[in-house]
Parts: structure tokens; sequence; C-alpha cells
């Protein structure tokens, strides 16, 4: 089986040393990636309105924190940073809201995508994987650079540094992914879904400390977030990068955010094995 | 003006029956719109708790300004809401707007009646909740100025957000789409006054009391009703401006009907 491209970008990608899955993964990665890319002046636009809400955001914030020197390990520094991160990451992830895959299952545009010689959960994955490599550099590197330029924030010091906070951003993409997923497959059962989608993202921004860094909050709020798995996919990055988590520390925070990441991709395979079950495409 | 007012009672009614039809989806997307308020204003009220307030301001204080400013904005939300410039652009680029303006009948009812997003109860309902709350822990020593002003602060916030939508709606009429930056202006606007104007940056301050004058209908009078101690620095017409900065939604009606007579269609 061969796949050919129109862009002529085939010969030179490293998916033909892969497996044909692997390759078909890849494939779909890029189609992603270049759509998404065409949306280059919405990323412009989108700054001016980022960095006023992050300013708006920041100093809440700042005000609480007042005349004290810092706050649970969060000084000034790293409450620009914590504002400048949590608001370049807001598209990689999805944060305000991610309704594809619901509206595929009520448009009918899912009965093709089953039909794909793939497994439809990585099918997802691969077009969200192209869409959030965008977000990354068009929106999360311009937006950090913007930030570092305004404010004094702390950074990463070493080259360890820098490659946790990598592994930690792609499995954050992995967690965010299946929890959308998931919270996507309600089309399946309900007709009206958006609300249910609402309600699940409005949950996501509590416990993942993107309303207030979880060391703000009592204790008992903070063991309750980390319960859930939304804190690894925010917060920690926020604690990796500004150098709070470290030594063995660092290395469990990895290791759960991955447990978490495979739990929820594989609870996506269960689940939607149910959900197709229940499919019924109206019209064509 | 009679029929306009009959036609504009017609569509909503049309409207909210439409909403009404599927119950369930109807009472999930008011509780989400609900919950969204109680988890926002949840994280504020666990930290301000934990750290005993913001610059000075105690979480009922806070409160207040947080109540008032999600009722008015969340009924604005519901009654202005063919305005929402997202929504409006949608029909300025697939030239269903071009069909309202055939139609012989006043062309401001026909959008406002364009949609009407009875989910908001459940913002609105949240947002009593907290001013309620507010008004019982802060014991305000009610006068009656005080009480007599109070719905006048909160109908001009109300109209002032409204005329904020359709500045944001006439201008996608040159834009077709509607413009992120518009965001700035409505939702900046409705975050900005949740907490004490003293907390931001002094050109956030300025922006929002010069361009976007909408600290006079929220921080102003709300020193006046709580007596707070920064009502003597401040001039003291200050706290009264607000029904003047709500006649503002006139100027934005005039910039409507200056839109609407340039308006050219996109043809589709």
């Amino acid at each position: 089986m061969t796949f050919h491209s129109t862009t002529g970008r085939i010969a030179r990608c490293p998916s033909q040393y892969l497996y044909p899955t692997m390759r078909l993964f890849w494939e779909f990665t890029v189609r992603s990636f270049q759509r998404h890319l065409t949306y280059r002046a919405a990323a412009v636009a989108g700054l001016v309105t980022n960095f006023f809400f992050g300013i708006l955001r920041v100093s809440v914030l700042l005000a609480i924190l007042g005349e004290q020197e810092s706050i649970e390990g969060y000084g000034r520094a790293e409450l620009f940073t914590y504002m400048a991160l949590t608001q370049a990451i807001i598209t990689y992830l999805s944060l305000f809201g991610w309704y594809d895959l619901m509206n595929a299952v009520h448009s009918g545009e899912i009965a093709t995508d089953l039909l794909k010689p793939m497994g439809f959960v990585s099918f997802w994955l691969a077009r969200d994987v192209g869409r959030a490599a965008v977000a990354l550099l068009l929106r999360g590197v311009v937006i950090m650079a913007l930030y570092s330029l305004f404010f004094d924030m702390v950074h990463p010091t070493s080259v360890a540094q820098v490659t946790a906070v990598a592994v930690s951003l792609i499995l954050a993409l992995l967690i965010s992914f299946g929890f959308r997923f998931l919270l996507n497959l309600s089309a399946f059962w309900s007709p009206n879904a958006r609300g249910i989608g609402r309600f699940g993202f409005t949950i996501s921004w509590f416990f993942s400390g993107f309303l207030m860094p979880l060391a703000f909050f009592p204790a008992w709020v903070q063991q309750i977030a980390y319960l859930t798995p939304f804190p690894y996919a925010l917060n920690v990055i926020v604690e990796i990068y500004t150098g709070q988590l470290t030594g063995p520390a660092l290395w469990q925070t990895l290791c759960i955010q991955l447990l978490w990441g495979l739990l929820l991709f594989t609870l996506a395979h269960v689940t939607l094995r149910t959900a197709v079950k229940r499919l019924v495409i109206l019209g064509g | 003006m009679w029929h306009t007012l009959l036609l504009y009672r017609r569509l909503m009614s049309v409207q909210m029956r439409s909403q009404m039809q599927y119950r369930t989806a109807f009472v999930l997307e008011t509780l989400s719109t609900a919950v969204i308020v109680a988890v926002e204003f949840g994280s504020v009220a666990l930290v301000l708790n934990r750290f005993g307030g913001i610059q000075g301001w105690t979480l009922a204080e806070v409160a207040f300004l947080y109540g008032m400013s999600e009722t008015a904005f969340g009924f604005m939300d519901m009654i202005f809401a063919g305005f929402d410039p997202p929504v409006f652009g949608q029909h300025v680029r697939r030239g269903t707007f071009d069909q309202l303006l055939l139609r012989p009948v006043n062309i401001t009812a026909q959008v406002m009646g364009s949609e009407f997003t009875l989910r908001r109860l459940g913002k609105i309902a949240l947002g009593v909740a907290i001013f309620a709350f507010a008004v019982q822990a802060n014991q305000i020593i009610w006068t009656p100025l005080k009480l007599a002003y109070l719905p006048i602060v909160m109908f001009s916030l109300f109209l002032f957000f409204g005329g904020l939508f359709i500045i944001g709606a006439t201008i996608t009429f040159w834009t077709v789409d509607s413009i992120e930056v518009m965001n700035i202006l409505t939702y900046g606007s409705s975050f900005t006054i949740d907490y004490p104007m003293t907390i931001y940056p002094d050109w956030i301050r300025r922006f929002f009391t010069f361009v976007v004058p909408v600290i006079f209908l929220s921080y102003y009078p709300a020193l006046y009703f709580l007596d707070r101690p920064e009502l003597a620095e401040a001039p003291p017409f200050a706290p009264f401006l607000s029904p003047v900065v709500g006649i503002g939604l006139l100027l934005a009606l005039r910039f409507w009907h200056f839109g609407i007579r340039r308006y050219q269609s996109t043809g589709t």
C-alpha cells in the first residue's frame, strides 16, 4: 500500500522508513499541520487580545501577592511566568473548547472517518498533533517571546530542564487529547452535547490550575485536584518550567503524566467501541 | 413604534419556544452557564478567603463588584445576543443580513429578536446569588438615595455592555469576520470590573476610564455603596456618572445606523 502526496513532500519525510500505520499517522499530522498553518493572520490578531487578558489576570495575582516576597514558591517573576505560560498554552491544549469530533458526529461526517484504514482514535490524535504543533509555533512560542520582552520571568536554566519541559508538554497534549476526545464522545449519546462539553472544559480550568495557580488554593482543594488528570496537563508544566519541581519529584510527575495519558487514551478506545454501536447515520 | 414592539415580542416568544423544545438539553445548557460563573467565582473566593482579601478589599466587597458585573453582563448577553459580534458576523458573512434589510420592519428590532439566549438565565441566577451574598455580608448602610440609585447603576451597566455589543456587531460590516480584539472591550471590561480598579497598572485604569469608561459603572458606585475609604480621594461626582455613561448606548446606536447606511453586502 502506498500513499501519494500531492505536495511531493513524501520523499523527504521520515515516514517512508516507518511502518504503514505510523506513516499514515505522520501523513495525517502533516496535512493537519498545513491546514492550520493557513490561519497565520488570526494568530497575529489574537496576540493583542491574549496579551491584554494576560495582564488583567496577572494583576489579580500580583495584588494577592501584595507586599509579600512570595506565596508557596510564587514570587513576582514566577507569577509573570505562570501567566505567560498559561496564556501561551491555551490554543495548544484547546483549553477554551474543542468540538470537532462532536461536530463530525452530528453532521454524519464521522461515517467516512470510521472507514479510514486507520484506528479512529489514532486518526484524530494525528490531526490533533498537527493542530497543536501549529498552535505551539504560531502562538505558544510567539507569546512566550513577547511576554519575555516586557516582564521579568523565570526560564529553564539547563538542557535537562528544557528537555523535561518538552517531554511534559508532549505528555500534557496526550492527556488533554484523551480528555477532549472522551468529552466529545458524549455526542453519541446526546444530540445536544455542547452543554456537557462546556461543563467539562469549565471544570478542567479549575482543576488544571488555569484559573489560579493550584498552590494558591487551600490544601484540601489541591489534594482533590491532584487526584484528577487536569493538573498534569497544565499546572505541572509551570512548576517544571519555573524549577519548582526537580529531582525525584520531577521524575515522579512525568511518570504520572504518562500514566494518565495512556489511561485516557485507552479509555477513549474502550468508550468509542461502545459508542459506535449506538451510532445511527441519518441521510447521506 | 407600537408595531415594532409587538413584532419584537413575537420574535422573542418564538425564540423561547424553540429553545424549550428540547427540555433536557435546555436545562443542561442553562446549568453550564451557571457552572462557569460558579467555578470562576469559586476559585477567586477560595483564594481570597485563604489570603484574607485583595488590596484591602474583603471577599464580600469583591463579591459586590463581581455579582454586579456578572448579573448585568448576563442580562445583556441574553437580550442583546443578536448583536453578539461572532453571531452577527455570520449574518454578514452568509448574506442573511441582506434578507433582514429587505423586510419592511425596523432592522434593530429584527436583529435583537433574531437571538434570545434563554440559557443565560443560569449565569444571571448565579450573578444575583453572588450579589445577594455581598449585600448581606457587607452590612451596607442603606439610605433612600442608595436604594434608588442601585437599579439605575445596574441598568446603566446593562445598557453599556449592550452598546459595546452593538459597536462590535457594526464593525463586522467592514471586517466581515468578528475581530478578536473586540473581546478586549466586551469580556475585557466585564473581567476588569470584577475586581477593585486599583489593582491594575495605570494605563489599564486610564483605558477603562477614558476610552471605555466602565469604571464609572461599577468601581466608583461600589465605593459609594460600600462606603469605602477610597471614596474620599475620588472626585465627588464620580460615583454618580453611571446614567450618563449608559447613554453612551445611544452613540452606539448612531454608529450602528451609520454602519447600515454604509453597508455593502458580501454578495453571498
